[in-house]
This record gives C-alpha cells, sequence and structure tokens, in this order.
C-alpha cells in the first residue's frame, strides 16, 4: 500500500498518489491524535469502566481524511509501535503487539480506516448522515473484527465460533464509539471544514 | 517521550539493529508454530528464559513483562480451557506469550532511533517501487514530535472546559481537540511547504 502511495517523482505532475505537505502533516496528526486518544485519561471514562478511546481515532481517521490518508495515518501509527513507542492504549508498544493475540485488530486498522474513507467519501459528494453511518459501522465495526476475530482464533488456535462470541463483548464500547464518530464527523464538517479538503475540488 | 528502551551495554544491545530485528523475528515464528503439546510449552518458556539470560538482560525484566501480561494470560488461558483440552491450554498460552517476551527484546535492547535508521535503510529496497524512504522517515519524525504536542493540548482543551465549568462529556472534549489538532496538521503543512517539502 505505501509502495504506491508515498512515492514522490518531482519530475512527474502530482499524480493521485502523490502525498504533498498538508498530506503528510495531516498522515502524521492524525496519527498522533489515535496515540493521544488512547492515552490515560485523555476524557473522562463512563462511569468506572476504562474505555480506550483509541478506536475512536481509528474510526475518525477514516471519516475525516478519506480512505488513503486515513489508512496511510494508521500505517504510521503502527510502524511507530512496532519501532518500540508506547502509543498503544495502555501504553504497550514494540514488535510484541503484533504477534499477540489481538495483532489482528491492529492492521484491521488500517483496512478499517481506509473502507470508512472510502465509504464516506464516497465520489467526493458532500458527507451525509447516512453514508457516514453506514461507512463507520461496516469500516470501524465490521471490517475490524473480520480481520481481529480469525487472527486471535489463529493465534489461539480456537474454533472461529466461540472467538467471534467472545469478541461480541467489546461489540456494545464500539456501538457507542461508532456513535460518537459519527456525530463528531458531522459536526466537524461544519465547525472545521478545511479538514475535509476533498481531491476533487482540487487544491488551494 | 517515554519508550520502552532499557539501557544497557550486553551483546544484544551493542548488535546492529537491523539484524538484532531479523534475528528475533525468526526465534518469534520458530516459537509461534510449536505444535500445542506439553512438549512445546517447555520449549517455548525454556526458549524464552533462555533468550532473556543470554542477552544479559536478565530474569528481572522477564518476570516484569510477564507480570504486564497478567492480563492477556488470565484472558487467554481462561477462555482457552472451556473450549480446549488442558495439554493445548497450556501449550497455547505458554507459546504465545513466549513469543511476545521474546519479540518484547528487541525494543528494549534498541533504540527507538537506531529502529528508525535500521527501517528506512530496510526500506531502500522498495525504492524501485516509487518508494522514497526519506520521505516515510519524514512522517514518521513528524508523527514522533506531534505526539507531546498533542497531548499538551488536550490538557488544555480540558482544563478550558474546567474552567468554564462545563461538563465533560466525550463529544464536548473530541470535537475542540481535533479543531486545535487539525489547525496544528494545517500550520504543519505550512511550515513542511516553507522548508521546500513539496
Amino acid at each position: 500500500m505505501t509502495d504506491q502511495t508515498l512515492q514522490s517523482t518531482p519530475a512527474k505532475p502530482a499524480g493521485r498518489w502523490h502525498l504533498d505537505a498538508t498530506d503528510i502533516a495531516r498522515i502524521a496528526v492524525f496519527a498522533a491524535i489515535t496515540a493521544v486518544l488512547g492515552l490515560p485519561g485523555a476524557f473522562p471514562v463512563f462511569g468506572s469502566v476504562p474505555i480506550t478511546a483509541q478506536t475512536l481515532g481509528v474510526m475518525l481517521a477514516g471519516a475525516v481524511l478519506g480512505a488513503w490518508r486515513g489508512a496511510l495515518s494508521m500505517v504510521v501509527l503502527l510502524v511507530l509501535v512496532a519501532l518500540g513507542l508506547p502509543l498503544l492504549a495502555g501504553g504497550h508498544g514494540g514488535l510484541s503487539v503484533f504477534v499477540g493475540p489481538t495483532a489482528g485488530y491492529l492492521f484491521g486498522w488500517i483496512v478499517g480506516a481506509f473502507v470508512i474513507g472510502a465509504i464516506v467519501h464516497a465520489g467526493g459528494r458532500r458527507l451525509t448522515w447516512p453514508r457516514t453511518i453506514v461507512g463507520v459501522l461496516v469500516g470501524g465495526i465490521l471490517v475490524v473484527y473480520a480481520i481481529g476475530i480469525p487472527v486471535t482464533a489463529l493465534v489461539l488456535r480456537l474454533p472461529l465460533g466461540p472467538t467471534a462470541l467472545q469478541a461480541t463483548v467489546f461489540l456494545p464500547f464500539d456501538l457507542v464509539k461508532a456513535a460518537i464518530t459519527v456525530a463528531v464527523t458531522m459536526t466537524l464538517v461544519r465547525a472545521y471544514p478545511r479538514a475535509f479538503r476533498m481531491r476533487s475540488r482540487g487544491r488551494a | 517521550m517515554l519508550t520502552l528502551y532499557r539501557p544497557g551495554t550486553g551483546w544484544l544491545h551493542r548488535a546492529p539493529a537491523g539484524p538484532k530485528s531479523f534475528g528475533l523475528l525468526l526465534v518469534v515464528l520458530a516459537v509461534s508454530i510449536l505444535p500445542s503439546t506439553w512438549l512445546s510449552a517447555a520449549v517455548g518458556a525454556a526458549v524464552a528464559v533462555v533468550c532473556y539470560l543470554v542477552s544479559s538482560i536478565g530474569m528481572v525484566e522477564l518476570g516484569r513483562q510477564v507480570i504486564s501480561l497478567r492480563w492477556i494470560i488470565v484472558v487467554t488461558f481462561g477462555f482457552q480451557v472451556v473450549f480446549l483440552p488442558m495439554e493445548s491450554a497450556v501449550a497455547n498460552t505458554t507459546r504465545v506469550v513466549a513469543a511476545i517476551v521474546v519479540a518484547a527484546l528487541l525494543v528494549l535492547t534498541t533504540r527507538v532511533g537506531d529502529l528508525l535508521d535500521a527501517f528506512e535503510r530496510g526500506l531502500g529496497v522498495f525504492r524501485r517501487f516509487g518508494l522514497d524512504p526519506q520521505r516515510v522517515a519524514l512522517v514518521l519524525a513528524v508523527a514522533i514530535t506531534t505526539v507531546p504536542v498533542l497531548a499538551r493540548l488536550a490538557v488544555g482543551v480540558r482544563e478550558a472546559q474546567r474552567a468554564r465549568g462545563a461538563r465533560l462529556g466525550v463529544r464536548a472534549f473530541v470535537i475542540p481537540f481535533l479543531v486545535v489538532s487539525l489547525k496544528h496538521a494545517d500550520d504543519l503543512g505550512d511550515a513542511l511547504t516553507a522548508r521546500g517539502v513539496a
């Protein structure tokens, strides 16, 4: 994925996959936003349930940045984690998180952010409530679980059925985060429209 | 920024980052494909102990790593004894924990900067596909420096809301946090452009 998207041949006019300085800044900043949302106390918890807001960052990256840049920001975050920065919720990091039972969910973030961006920004049109809701649910939950659950089953050598059943424990929290993502995204369109700078409208 | 690195002078600390990553990955892979038997549980545990002993990281750190994984161990094991025989449950849990603690050796013994350099060098092989390793390294470096900046901005947003007596909800925090973060991104983009990043 990064092979095609990060190319920078100055001779060529900025192609579809060319990233300019603004793209680089946005991708880096959204990787950082997702990391900061995983910090303890980044925002108050519901009652005493210490949920992590990190997947909120994953969903927002796709919804705000779009498919390619959203997925790339997740790649950047995961590369930093792999290189030893403790940026995952709970201060986890290092190569070890990619060999543990939850490794699939991390890879799911990349594909999930891409799918969210692809659906929410479909055709470069204005963001609409229905498309944002569908995109966040499909990309943020369905895709992430579809990659996370089989990897857990594979790592732990468990049958797929019970593993999927176990994963549904987190479904209520993810649904809440999906709802927050949709509300935040639709508010952000009005609060900071520049964030949704679309390719089709050309660049300033 | 806080990292997982533990300073030391052992041979694993001094080993170059690239070959060390590759070697440790091979050990992790070997541990991961062990069959689910009592014997492989013992082999997995032995590999982890030997790795920590010969790398002069020591058993104290190994103990610390295993304790930090206590919830993964409890959930993994507890869930498996329900569906699998005891032998498989013990072997699978040991295998996963051994793989995780051996993989942890890399970040325990290597500075992030060294790993970043090794990563950038490793990306050189993708140059022929149009990937620019320096551009990738730039994105990573910008992201690393941005994390503490945004953490500060997040604290600022929370304190401003508290000062106004606002109720602290998730939405009420995330929207202003995103706006200040994205404003920071735009400033960062302008700064990069001004320094000749096209």
